[in-house]
Formats: C-alpha cells, structure tokens, sequence
C-alpha cells in the first residue's frame, strides 16, 4: 500500500464530510430547487398561475445568484452562514452557501424540464376540472419525472464539484485534503487517491441517474 | 331552450401588439341530445370557439350559456364542477404518458374526488365501453392513434358528462380509424343520451355523424343548418368548397376534355325519394337523353341521399319539359349551364 496509516485515516474522515457534505445539500437543494422551479413555470404567461410580477421577480433571483463565480458566492455569504450555522468554517457552514448556489441551478433545470409536458395535456387535465395542485401533482411533476430525475443528478454532480472547490476556502472534505497534502505538500499519491474517489462518486451518482430515468420514460 | 346557446361571441388574441381576431361574433344555439359539428379551414377559429364552451380560453366579449348558466358568472371553484359535465377530446389525444390506459381514465375519477374501489369498478366499465379491456395495463406510448382516442374518450365520459366536445378528434387518424371512431361517438351519444360538439375540417366527419352543421370563416359563421340541407344546397361558395371536397365539382369535371352535349342538371335525393326510377322515367316520358356523368349514394345524418349529374341532350322543347317534371318531383336541383 502506497498510504500510511495517517493518510488512510485523513482520506476516511475527508471522504465521510464530503458525503455530508454533498448528501446534505442534495436534500435541501431538491427540497427548495424543485418547488422553486415549479412556480417559476406555472407563474409564466398563459400557464395555471400566470403572474407577471413573480415571475420576473424569481428570474431575478436566480440569475443573479448564478451569475456570482461560486468561490465568490461563498465568501460572499458569508454573514449568513454565521447566522444559520454560527461559524462560518467547516463542512456544516458549507452547507449553506453550496445549496443557496444549487438551488437556482435546480430551479432552472427544473424549469426546463417541466416545460417540455405539453400543453395540451395540461388542458385536457383543465377540461376535466383539475385543480391547479392536482395538475401540478399529478400531471407537471409525473410527466417531467424523467427530466426531473437528470437533473437531480446533474445538481448532485455539481455539488460534488463545488464541494471539492468549497473545501479549498476552509470546507473540508476531499477537494480539501487534495489541495492541502497533494498540492501544498507534494503527497500526489493522496492526490490521486482523491481525484480516483471523486471520480467514483460521479460516476456511480450518473450511472444511479440514468438507470432511474430510463426505468420512467415512458414516451 | 337550447342546450347551449352562443350569443355575440367574440375573442381577440394580442400577438405582439397585434390584435387577432379569432371570433367575431358567434351566434349559435345548439340543442340538447344533437351532434352538431363545426367546419372550417385552418386558423377559421374552431378550436378558439370550442375551448370558449368549456371556457379554456376566456372570450373577449359576448356570452356562453350552457344548460341556462352563463359561464362568466361562475366561480375558479364552481367552473372546475361545471367543467365535469363537459367532457374534451382532443386531436393529439393528450394522455398522461406517465399513467397506463386505467391510470388515464382513472385521472378523472381521482380529480373528482373518487374512492380508490368504486374507480377501479367504473374504469372497468370505460375501459368495457370504449373496448380496450385489454388495454388496461398498457401505456400511451404502446398504443396505436384510434386506441389513444378511445382511451382519451374514456377519460372524457368518466363523469358522466352530458355533453362531449371533440377539438379535431379524428384529424390525425387514418379513414378508417376515423370512421370507427365517428362510430363509437355516434353510438356512445345514443346509448348515453350526450350532446355533441365536433369541430374538424373534413366535410366527410360532418356527412358521417353530425345532425347540423356551421360553417366558420375566419371567424365568422357563414352558414348554419341541417347538414342535408347544406350538403345537399350549399348557401355560401365556403361551405361549397366544403360539399364539393366529398364528391368532385363538376367545375373540376369540366376541366378535362369533356364538353356536355345538352344542359348539365345536378339533382339531389333525400330519403324516399333515392328510390324512384327519376332518369328511367326522363327517358320513357320525354323525348331526352339523359347521359349519367356522375352518380353518389350517401349516408347523411343517418338518412340515405344520392346526388346525380346528368347531361339532358335532346330538343330544347323536350329539355324543358324534362325539366318542368323534375321540378314538380321531390328532389331538388340545380342547372350548371
Ligand atoms: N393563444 C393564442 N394566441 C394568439 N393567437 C391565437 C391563439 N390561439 C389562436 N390564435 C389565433 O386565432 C386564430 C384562430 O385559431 P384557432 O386555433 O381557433 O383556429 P382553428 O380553426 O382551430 O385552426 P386549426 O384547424 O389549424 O386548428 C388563428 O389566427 C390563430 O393564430
Ligand atoms: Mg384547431
């Protein structure tokens, strides 16, 4: 074995913040994102919530929060995180600036795909006097399920990503560890060994993903 | 009173600061337990009229009363029950292609507040009715365009509604998947006692179930009657255009290398009277020859009817006679030249 026991126990307790990390902001950037993208679809021209002034207020938001480069955006946060979290260091404070920036980015993915149910299909659920939650329900969120669940996956990728740069600002976990001994200190075997379990994770999360969508297309 | 009565409608699209007209005032009164169908080119307006009498689309003036309610008054609330008793199909079907055939039809009933056990009894029922039993556990994507339909039917009739509107129900389907179509309407309307609205743009749709029939011109009605009396003597070149679609012009006839040697007489037949031996008599009882250029027997609303183009060559005296005795028989006719 090229690692010595320090090394090991290092890559092990990065590795469990990291999924922290990642897993936490997934649930939390799922359970804001979606809802988030929803009203942003139904609030257009024409659509069951048509309203002018909330649309163009959470398209605002939203563009104006990816706009900011992530590593700003984290510093940026900053005085919120310390109010939720108390500090702003550690995988916990991460959280917070890591799912704000995952929250738009799934609202916007979540838009697209929902914009794909035609039309017609929301009318026929209208002509049989649907309500406005039950078309949302039952037809919206059901009929975009495939769309849905890439892009789960395709915001828990970038999660993984923005975590590892996150951890170079004080976050901890993998990106942390990689730059601290692989880069800092010339350990390229810890490097390697992180790039390798990052590289794992994606690919296991993209692999997850597309066997789900693939098990609900339908069309 | 009528079942639904249309009075003044009128609907203007905004499309870039520019004002569509899509309805310019629609008077129409449709009775209760007719098929009444809706004719017209694409873009005349029939689908803008049609979503005004479920009020999926919102009318810019003039109002919509069905069964004596007039749908502006009614409530978000109150227009989600109204709607339960208007079923929609539609020419793109507009499945759920997430839900299986039974999950589609049950949509209605969950909407509705239905209990699990008592919709799982009336989706078999549906399912029964529009004949795809077999179906239940298929999904949209696995079924062909006349099967959709039938599964969009069954949604449409889960509630009981008393009236059915059909936005070009059978445009994107073959003849014959049209006609079979057509048939389950025609009889679901008699055994269930519907009202139906059906809009398309297929003269042969309205010969083949409708009881009367308006014809739309950018937005206007040009014409409204029995679709024999249409068919039979069209009022405006539109709805001309329309009959002529079903069976050549004898403009168009005329277009070939063929020159009439007397008068061309047109005649058309209703009912009783397809059965009388009219030419057989024109030749015992004149001195004519009628020569048959073009002969149709049809089936309109239910009523058997035959048109027959005839060239009446002869003695101009004899030629007049004829005539007079084809005016004082039951048919009507017309001389093209
Ligand atoms: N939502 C809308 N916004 C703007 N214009 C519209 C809208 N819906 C319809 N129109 C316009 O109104 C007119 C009538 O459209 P409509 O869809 O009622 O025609 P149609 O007779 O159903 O045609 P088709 O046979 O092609 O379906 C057209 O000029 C169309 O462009
Ligand atoms: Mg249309």
């Amino acid at each position: 074995m090229i690692l010595n026991s320090t090394q090991l126990a290092m890559l092990k307790v990065s590795s469990l913040q990291s999924l922290y990390m990642v897993s936490v902001s997934s649930l939390l950037t799922s359970l804001f994102g979606i809802p988030l993208g929803i009203m942003v679809v139904i609030t257009r021209n024409g659509h069951i919530l048509e309203n002018k002034f909330l649309y163009r207020v959470l398209g605002f938001i939203i563009n104006a929060t990816r706009s900011i480069p992530f590593p700003i955006f984290i510093v940026f946060v900053i005085p919120l995180t310390r109010l939720v979290v108390g500090t702003a260091i550690g995988p916990t404070a991460v959280i917070v600036p890591l799912t704000l920036a995952a929250i738009v980015f799934m609202a916007r993915l979540t838009e697209t795909s929902l914009l794909e149910v035609p039309s017609g299909i929301i009318e026929a659920a209208q002509s049989i006097g649907a309500s406005r939650w039950q078309i949302v329900w039952h037809v919206l969120l059901p009929e975009a399920r495939p769309g849905l669940i890439m892009s789960v996956t395709i915001t828990v990728i970038t999660l993984i990503s923005y975590s590892a740069m996150a951890g170079a600002v004080g976050g901890g976990g993998l990106g942390d560890l990689a730059i601290r001994y692989g880069y800092q200190r010339y350990q390229t075997d810890i490097m390697w060994v992180t790039v390798i379990l990052l590289l794992l994770l994606v690919q296991g999360i993209q692999i997850l993903g597309d066997r789900l969508v693939k098990k609900y297309s339908r069309r | 009173m009528a079942l639904i009565e249309v009075k003044g409608l009128a609907k203007v699209f905004q499309v870039d600061g520019q004002m569509v007209e899509a309805l310019a005032g629609i008077d129409l009164a449709i009775e209760e337990g007719e098929i009444f169908g809706v004719i017209g080119l694409s873009g005349a307006g029939k689908s803008t009229f049609i979503r005004c009498l479920n009020r999926l689309e919102t009318p810019s003036s003039g109002t919509v009363l069905v069964g004596g309610r007039d749908l502006s008054t009614l409530a978000r609330e109150e227009l989600r029950g109204f709607r339960r008793n208007m079923g929609m199909i539609f020419q793109s079907f507009n499945l759920l292609s997430s839900r299986t055939v039974a999950g589609n039809v049950a949509f209605s009933l969950e909407v509705a507040g239905k209990g699990r056990a008592a919709a799982k009894a009336r989706v078999a029922e549906l399912l029964e009715m529009v004949g795809l039993s077999d179906k239940a556990g298929a999904y949209p994507a696995q079924l062909s365009g006349g099967q959709k339909q039938r599964v969009g039917i069954a949604r449409a009739l889960a509630l009981s509604p008393k009236i059915l509107l059909c936005d070009e129900a059978t445009s994107s389907l073959d003849p014959q998947t049209t006609s079979s179509i057509l048939a389950l309407i025609g009889d679901l309307k008699s055994r269930l006692g519907l009202t139906v609205v059906l809009i398309t743009h297929e003269m042969k749709v309205i010969t083949e179930i409708c009881d009367r029939v308006a014809v739309l011109e950018s937005g206007r009605l040009v014409e409204t009657g029995r679709v024999i009396d249409v068919f039979s003597s069209p009022g405006h070149p539109t709805s001309k255009k329309f009959v002529e679609s079903v069976h050549p012009s004898f403009d168009q006839l005329l277009r070939g290398s063929f020159r009439p040697k007397g008068r061309l007489v047109r005649i058309f037949y209703v009912g009783e009277t397809v059965t009388e031996p009219l030419v057989y008599t024109l030749v015992k009882r004149f001195d004519v020859e009628p020569n048959i250029l073009q002969a149709h027997l049809d089936v309109i609303s239910n009523q058997t009817s035959g048109t027959l183009l005839i060239d009446l060559a002869g003695q101009s005296g004899a030629i007049d006679a004829a005539l007079g005795f084809i005016r004082t028989s039951n048919v009507s006719f017309e001389v093209l030249n």
